[in-house]
């Protein structure tokens, strides 16, 4: 037992004194979370739900066109259009309550409307709206064709809201932007060091089915800003983005540090510490089980850290501190260890099926990148029905599902725990016993 | 009393799988019985199966035949008994880099069993011992190769074995370096009473350091004994290089040396191309004739007589009192370096 302790405390110690791995760790997590989280927490505004103004007449002029990018077409203007009037009438979000708005094909027929009093405000979304806002080699700085505003000046608190409005959702679609170009950047510093890794991203993003998927963040029905959340005393809890990008994100980047953990075993026995550990009077299982309990220990700290992290971020934002994962700590403990435990058996099966560590590097990118596109961390999986029961396979799902649940003051994840503590126990013990048969060659 | 065989290797053989699915039998049926204090090498040219060897004896490659034991315990069947007495200095530098030197002595002490006072005692007198004090809290990563060899000396002695194995300790660093590994070995034997197994593929430190040497070739030991008794073995003769340059040496040559000349046991002409590291192009040849011969010294003037006879230039000549080299030479009719 004092072994296994050794072992796990000295690679805790190699990892957690690694600057490197640090910064994939937690510093670029923290940093895409908050930077997409805060855009959307702008909205909400100090985490309250109260709407003072009302159903503000509002006239919308899309001249937008559509842009083309590796074979998906975007279009940020209608996307706006969406997020302003309902397709369906019985949506009822905060930001469809704020304005009555009413679609209109001619700017000069919307201000007219505004000039006469029947509409407050105006606003005109230009030709080139998307196109000014796509990365794209042909446009690598992005300037954004600013959304014009007219307001009737009888009006200047409606036009004051409608403006800030036009400014986040264009906020959040340029953050959007840069965060693919900050996650694009963090992929490529580490390609860099890593050239497994840089083979297996330069696949992805050849075939052009890594960076188009960001674009889902955008649309309308996966914006967390349109979820509330009703609790049982009937106070309303608006979900904070936060934590939805918080956790996933977390997730996401746990697994690279639950296979790199594992992927230490092949990497010890190239280097020959694990002979060395093997050729010391200490049983293999002992040796076995203190690499794989440090890694979990590690998935653990790591979230952990992001989380105390994402809630003082919170707090920042709302000005206040902020139990942003709901107040029922255990239970967010108890679904970080699960997932942690889920996620290092994934990363022990990758590394006791590979032969080489840079073997497991390959794999593990693919197996980190999959999980993390079907378990919801570059878009809300829910939204696209053919793949979202795919999203059931990935412990990304359950961890972030009872993390969402747990925020909002709920306490129903029993199921979650069972799936991922039962994912994680397999795994582990199948990882466990292969490695095992590996070593007594 | 205990007894005075410390390591037993009985028939320990190992069949590894290629790639292709066909078998390569790295160890063929070993035997060995290194005593208890005794300085013991295994001298073989790379691919002898020296690590193999080694691995199997200290339990980090089950044998595909055949058992070893360690202080009367056998390393499949008692392994953990037999690993205590065990220290282990493998051929790569096996150490954490970016822990520090005492960071890794204290992690592998653990490993050993050695806690709290004890073990912190054990790792200042290492430190000590491997002359590494100023720098035992850096980072191994920023140590020269020397150095790094002697923290990876260090380790294998934290728990003072009673048998410490080293695997080409001496390779990839310089002559000084070099030295001050010899001396660490003839100290381990001199003032803690250790039993060494070394192995090297350079005769001369291990004509230097061992009591009792195996010579090993394609998994097999060739040749086994003190140095003394090995050149025994091939009746004291000398070696002659002849180098040649760039000229061949027919066969027939190489045959009339060994039947007109008095003494001559063998006769072999090898070619050491020697290219330009990065154009590839041939920059020279070295052709080289080594005769074994009983006497040397006497069987030259024949020799060179014949030589010139068939028009060989021989461009100098180096006569060799009997070592490893002519054993090797002798018993598998190719020079030791590669
Ligand atoms: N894991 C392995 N798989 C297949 N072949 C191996 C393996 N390890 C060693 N060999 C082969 O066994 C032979 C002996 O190798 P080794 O014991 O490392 O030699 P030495 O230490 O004397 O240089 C070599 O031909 C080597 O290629
Ligand atoms: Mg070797």
């Amino acid at each position: 037992m004092r072994k296994i302790l050794a072992i796990t405390w000295k690679d805790l110690y190699t990892t957690f004194t690694d600057r490197n791995l640090i910064l994939i760790m937690i510093v670029t997590p923290l940093a895409l979370s908050t930077i997409v989280g805060s855009a959307f927490s702008g909205f909400i505004g100090g985490g309250g739900n109260d709407v003072p103004i009302r159903d503000i007449p509002l006239a919308v002029v899309n001249l937008d066109q559509p842009v083309e990018v590796n074979g998906q077409s975007f279009n940020y203007g209608q996307t706006f259009v969406d997020l302003l009037i309902p397709s369906n009438p019985d949506d009822s979000t905060s930001l469809l309550q704020l304005t009555d708005a009413s679609l209109f094909s001619k700017a000069d027929a919307a201000q007219s409307s505004v000039n006469s009093g029947e509409k407050s405000v105006a606003i005109v979304i230009p030709a080139d709206f998307t196109r000014s806002l796509t990365y794209s080699q042909d446009n690598p700085d992005i300037h954004v064709s600013p959304i014009e505003v007219y307001s009737n000046p009888s009006a200047p608190v409606s036009a004051g809201i409608v403006r800030s409005i036009v400014e986040n959702i264009t906020n959040i679609f340029l953050t959007g932007n840069a965060t693919v170009e900050a996650t694009i950047e963090a992929l490529i510093a580490r390609a860099q060091a890593d050239p497994a890794f840089g083979v297996q991203f330069g696949l992805a993003s050849a075939s052009g089915s890594f960076q188009p998927d960001f674009a889902l963040a955008f649309q309308p029905d996966s914006a967390p800003i349109t979820i509330e959340q009703q609790t049982v005393r009937g106070t309303a809890q608006t979900f904070n983005p936060l934590v939805f990008f918080g956790s996933s994100q977390a997730l996401f980047f746990m697994t690279f540090t639950a296979i790199q953990g594992a992927n230490s075993m092949l990497e010890e026995r190239r280097d020959w510490t694990l002979q060395r550990l093997i050729a010391s009077p200490t049983p293999r299982i002992t040796i076995l089980l203190g690499k794989l309990f440090g890694t979990w220990v590690t998935c653990i700290f790591q979230v952990v850290l992001l989380f105390i992290f994402l809630t003082l971020i919170g707090s920042l934002i709302a000005g206040e501190p902020q139990l942003i994962w709901g107040s029922n700590l255990l239970a967010v403990l108890a679904v970080i260890v699960a997932t942690s435990l889920a996620m290092c058996g994934i990363g022990a099966v990758v590394a006791a099926l590979a032969r080489t560590p840079e073997q497991v590097n390959v794999v593990g990118g693919i197996v980190a990148i999959a999980l993390g596109l079907f378990g919801g961390a570059f878009f809300y999986v829910q939204a696209i029905p053919q793949i979202a029961p795919l999203s059931r396979l990935t412990p990304n799902y359950w961890g972030t599902e009872a993390f969402a649940t747990l925020a909002a003051g709920q306490t129903d994840i029993g199921l979650n725990l069972i799936v991922l503590a039962g994912i994680g126990a397999v795994l582990f013990l199948v990882g466990l016993a292969i490695f095992n048969r590996r070593l007594s060659v | 009393m205990q007894s005075q065989v410390m390591v037993e290797v009985r028939d320990l053989a190992k069949t590894f799988k290629g790639k292709n699915g066909d078998d390569i039998q790295a160890v063929k049926g070993v035997q060995l019985d290194i005593r208890r204090g005794e300085i013991y090498s295994l001298l073989g040219p790379n691919g002898a199966g020296k690590t193999t060897t080694i691995s199997m004896i200290s339990g980090l490659l089950a044998p595909t035949r055949g058992d070893a034991r360690i202080g009367g315990h056998s390393i499949t069947r008692e392994p953990l008994q037999a690993k205590q007495l065990l220290g282990v200095v493998p051929q790569e530098i096996a150490l954490y880099p970016t822990l520090s030197a005492r960071q890794n002595l204290d992690f592998f002490g653990k490993m050993y069993g050695l806690t709290g006072t004890e073990l912190s005692r054990r790792v200042d007198e290492i430190v000590d011992f491997i002359d590494l004090r100023e720098r035992q809290n850096d980072r191994i990563e920023t140590f020269s190769g020397g150095m790094k060899r002697r923290v990876n000396i260090g380790v294998g002695l934290l728990h003072k074995p009673q048998l410490i194995y080293m695997d080409e300790p001496t390779v990839g660093i310089d002559p000084q370096n070099r030295r001050r590994v010899l001396d660490t070995v003839q100290r381990l034997q001199q003032e803690m009473g250790m039993t060494v197994l070394y192995t090297s593929h350079l005769m001369e430190e291990v004509q230097e350091i061992s009591d009792r040497i195996a010579i090993i070739d394609h998994g097999e030991i060739i040749a086994e004994g003190t140095l003394g008794e090995l050149i025994q073995q091939i009746g004291e003769e000398d070696r002659l290089t002849f180098k040649v340059g760039t000229q061949s040496v027919p066969d027939a040559l190489l045959a009339q040396f060994k039947q007109e000349v008095e003494g001559v046991t063998s006769a072999v002409y090898e070619r050491h191309d020697v290219t330009n590291g990065e154009s590839e192009t041939l920059a020279q040849v070295d052709g080289i004739v080594t005769i074994m011969a009983k006497r040397g010294r006497k069987a030259l003037p024949d020799l060179l007589r014949i030589a010139d006879d068939a028009e060989l230039d021989v461009l100098s000549v180096e006569v060799r009192e009997p070592d490893l080299e002519g054993v090797f030479l002798h018993l598998t009719g190719r020079a030791l370096r590669d």
